[in-house]
């Protein structure tokens, strides 16, 4: 019998794609001074992938096209989710970054602390510490 | 024109979006220790995708295995954001996976 390849090429986009986007967009916007750039070359991206699906013949590229470029896409709106997510403490904040810093005076919520970085432990937790 | 692209790529988005939910629900309900059958899952649908003939179906199979095993890295991070406040924490004793002892020994994986 023969073996249909076309799911682990999309398998294999879709974790890599969901891995950019959870991994990337944090350190991108983390280090990016603005946010209108990088969200712009994420959707520019993720417009010309989505395009070359359309256009290609070949199935296997074109549905890692479409993969990749579909997250792209979102990955445009997950970098201003990401800068909430820093003002509201739920991700640290880059001091080094002037947009950070921004967020770090005008929010009393936001920290430089990374508050996801511990073990569960079966019950409820207090954040020691919760200002900064 | 080719739509197959196209086409995986909005089931892609509902398939992610529908990632979401089920981590946070199957944390809530049975806790992060079932993280190693959640991979393991996800896992044998992507090996099942390669016996599937249909262009669709495997590439679709492919898809929800990948976003599967994804979602058994994210088990734990979300059990901490439940306990921290973020989530509603479930405060109801979780059903414990097979061999949990042996599970507790492993680092739970987080990308």
């Amino acid at each position: 019998m023969t073996l249909n390849w076309i799911g682990l090429v999309a398998a294999v986009s879709a974790f890599f794609a969901i891995w950019f986007g959870h991994v990337g967009v944090r350190k991108i916007e983390a280090a990016s001074p603005t946010i209108w750039l990088p969200t712009l070359i994420a959707l520019v991206l993720g417009l010309i992938m989505e395009a070359g699906a359309l256009i290609v013949g070949d199935l296997y590229v074109s549905a890692a096209l479409g993969i990749v470029g579909i997250t792209v896409l979102w990955d445009a709106l997950e970098f201003t989710r990401q800068q909430n997510r820093v003002k509201h403490g739920h991700a640290p904040a880059n001091p080094n970054n002037p947009r950070h810093a921004r967020l770090l005076a005008e929010n009393k919520s936001a920290t430089i602390v990374n508050w996801l970085e511990r073990e569960p432990v079966g019950q409820r937790q207090n954040l020691t510490g919760q200002t900064k | 024109m080719n739509l197959f692209g196209l086409g995986l790529s909005i089931a892609t988005l509902f398939i992610i979006g529908f990632g979401f939910v089920w981590a946070i629900r199957g944390e809530y309900y049975f806790g992060y220790l079932w993280w190693p059958y959640v991979m393991g899952f996800g896992f044998l649908l992507i090996i099942a995708s390669l016996f599937v003939s249909s262009l669709w179906g495997s590439a679709l199979l492919g898809i929800a295995g990948a976003s599967i095993v994804w979602g058994s890295t994210e088990l734990k991070e979300q059990a901490v954001r439940g306990e921290i406040g973020w989530y509603p924490f479930n405060p109801k004793p979780k059903p414990q996976p097979p061999f949990v002892e042996q599970i507790k020994k492993w680092k739970a994986p987080h990308l």
